[in-house]
């Protein structure tokens, strides 16, 4: 196997002291960040791109830091979920109800457990299957030319917005928003500054990190303060995180189907973590029928949705690193991070920069072999962690969000441009727009224009060209079909 | 949250998206350096806008609010960080990383009703550790603040 000898070579990548020390560090901030309310991986990794674009260590070690981040975050979150019900983000939902139920059964050490080796099972899984799928669907995007890509980044916008959740309008007008901020600034090809509004500053363009910041993490501080019941979480000391070999072997097959549906479901763009873990839940439910106790803190019922969660957060890496085109907010972020540091994830990036994507997945394994042997034994730490209170935790993190923007540029603009995205960002959850089109549309928006204009020069401005091949037709087909779908789902079921 | 406000407010996404328009009808090229040209993008997202508005002017349907409901909110310390955060910007060049960092620090986890004494202490604190952190260890220069250079 071809791949499998280039995976060996990743590990020798992997393993390399600065890279090992960058993975399970990675996973241990991801861990910390998805626990705590209010952090969250988009945020935590938003905050550590400049830091590590300024520490000046190379492009795999930075990835491979943040990557570990966003799968270490996707544990983190079920910690919270099980010990406090509080869902840090919409693909631990599912998690919550038996999680929570089991804490209050007094059994939150064995769902804590299960949780750990469920996200290991459907990580690990998943890693495999990149490592697998990546290649084959790499030497098949190779074909893309620009109207396929500029066909898939459209269904990438209208996968996100219908499968957010919410309003589709809201999110198409949450992606509008982005793809404008994208245009400000100088225009690549005719040199017209777009939206500049006379500012110098404004001439290279809205910079990601400091519109991801603002809007996610500045905007979350006021989100906090906003609410007034600030009382510190309780929470309860956890007895040994252990599960028993019955409950093991009994959740075995729901975590192995789970973390192949987790998977399948994480590749589609727009999907993600929410549905799979949904779809996981529900999938085991019926298969356990009258013998389950989903609901009432099944052991199943939290081995499912982590695996499927776990899974899919790797899945969402296939897109992302094989065609450039990320399906989420948080990959979005990543897609962000990876430009920075001078990358353009795509059909070639496996051929033109294999240590970067073998050393990557590589690095992928031992960080969730890291995971669950950190986590057994250290979970009690971590929970004391979420003890902080948040007069400490939330300004002194914000302090390095601005710390770190400002080290990069050194200009105070950045700063107040950050603060009003915060404050545009606060207006967008008080209404119930979601942020992560936006982030979506701003790293896309320039890749799609340029995409545009590359297939209508080479027909000579004859827009046809955009709907002739087979994948691009697809590509449309599945765009239109993602809008409609939910529509028509609703119209059903009233 | 009301259907008048969803009203309010897609109305206002449409005269953003229509400004948006109208603005990039200005973005003209001397010559054809290509076909598409710089508008192509701020029109799409102008349609997506000013679409998106009129369907929340025509079909207002809130949705629930994730914030938190209730009259228990008050958006009186959340602008005052702001305000935080703009001074911050303004005065880091001039008093410096060091006081600047521990006086937003103290200043926001007052706003999050810390203890005085804890949150001059948190400030400090944070501001010696990202000290540590960004001069120290990634060795990236932080303004000392030109109020203290002469």
């Amino acid at each position: 196997m071809d791949s499998l000898s280039h995976l060996a070579g990743g590990f020798g990548i992997a393993l390399q002291p600065l890279n090992l020390a960058l993975a399970v560090g990675g996973v241990a901030t991801g861990t910390f960040v998805g626990m705590l309310p209010g952090i969250g991986p988009i945020n935590a990794i938003a905050i550590l791109i400049p830091v590590t674009f300024a520490a000046g260590i190379p492009p795999e070690s930075a990835l491979i830091l943040l990557v570990g981040i966003y799968y270490g975050s996707q544990y983190g979150n079920s910690i919270s979920t099980i010990l406090l019900n509080v869902p840090g983000t919409a693909s631990a939902v599912v998690t919550a109800i038996d999680g929570h139920a089991m804490t209050r059964a007094g059994r939150a050490g064995p769902a804590l457990a299960i949780s750990a080796i469920a996200s290991f099972v459907g990580g690990t899984l998943s890693i495999f299957a990149l490592v697998l799928l990546a290649p084959v669907l790499s030497s098949w995007a190779i074909r893309f030319g620009p109207a396929e890509y500029f066909a898939l980044m459209v269904f990438a916008f209208s996968a996100l917005s219908s499968f957010s959740g919410g309003s589709l309008v809201r999110a198409l007008a949450s992606t509008g928003f982005g793809l404008w901020l994208a245009t400000v600034g100088l225009d690549p090809n005719s040199a017209i500054p777009r939206y500049t509004f006379g500012s110098i500053q404004l001439l290279d363009g809205m910079d990601f990190v400091v519109v991801t910041i603002g809007l996610f993490a500045v905007s979350e501080v006021f989100v906090l303060l906003e609410d007034t019941r600030l009382g510190e979480a309780s929470t309860r000391a956890v007895e040994r995180v252990r599960v028993a070999k019955r409950e093991l072997v009994e959740t075995v097959w729901p975590m192995i189907r789970s973390g192949a549906l987790g998977f399948i479901v994480g590749v589609l763009p727009g999907a993600g973590g929410t549905i799979a873990s949904f779809v996981a839940y529900s999938t085991e439910e019926r298969i356990a029928g009258s013998s389950g106790s989903f609901g009432a803190g099944d052991i199943r019922g939290v081995a499912a949705p982590e695996a499927a969660n776990n899974a899919a957060a790797n899945g969402a890496l296939i897109p992302l690193l094989t065609l450039g085109v990320p399906g989420s907010g948080t990959t979005a972020v990543l897609l962000g991070a990876l430009l920075g540091l001078g990358i353009t994830p795509g059909p070639l990036l496996l051929t033109e920069e294999p240590d970067l994507f073998w050393g990557l997945a590589a690095s992928m394994y031992v960080g969730n072999a890291f995971l669950l042997l950190l986590n057994l034994p250290l979970v009690g730490v971590f929970v004391r962690a979420l003890s902080v209170p948040r007069w400490i935790l939330i300004p002194a993190v914000s302090a390095l969000a601005f710390v770190a923007v400002y080290a990069v540029n050194a200009s105070s603009f950045d700063l107040l441009l950050m603060t009003g995205f915060g404050a545009v960002g606060y207006g967008m959850r008080r209404f119930s727009f979601p942020l992560a089109p936006v982030v979506l549309g701003l790293v896309l928006g320039p890749l799609m224009e340029k995409n545009l204009r590359r297939a209508m020069a080479l027909s000579g401005g004859d827009a046809s060209v955009l709907f002739e091949s087979p994948i691009a037709l697809l590509l449309w087909f599945l765009a239109g079909a993602s809008l409609i779908a939910p529509l028509w789902l609703r119209r059903k079921s009233t | 949250m009301t259907a008048q406000t969803d009203r309010i407010l897609g109305a206002f996404l449409a005269i953003v998206g229509g400004t948006i328009g109208v603005v990039a009808t200005g973005y003209r090229v001397g010559f054809m350096t290509d076909p598409v040209g710089p508008r192509a993008l701020p029109y799409l997202t102008a349609v997506i806008l000013v679409g998106a508005g009129l369907w929340l002017v025509v079909h207002p349907r809130p949705a629930s609010d994730p914030v938190g409901d209730g009259p228990r909110r008050s958006s009186v310390r959340a602008l005052a960080a702001c305000g935080c955060f703009v001074a911050y910007s303004l005065v880091l060049p001039w008093i410096g990383f060091f006081a600047a960092t521990a006086l937003v620090v103290c200043a926001v986890g007052l706003l999050f009703r810390g203890p005085p004494r804890g949150t001059v202490a948190a400030g400090l604190l944070t501001s010696g550790a990202l000290w540590l952190l960004f001069v120290r260890v990634l060795q990236l220069p932080l303004p000392i603040g030109s109020l203290w250079i002469l």
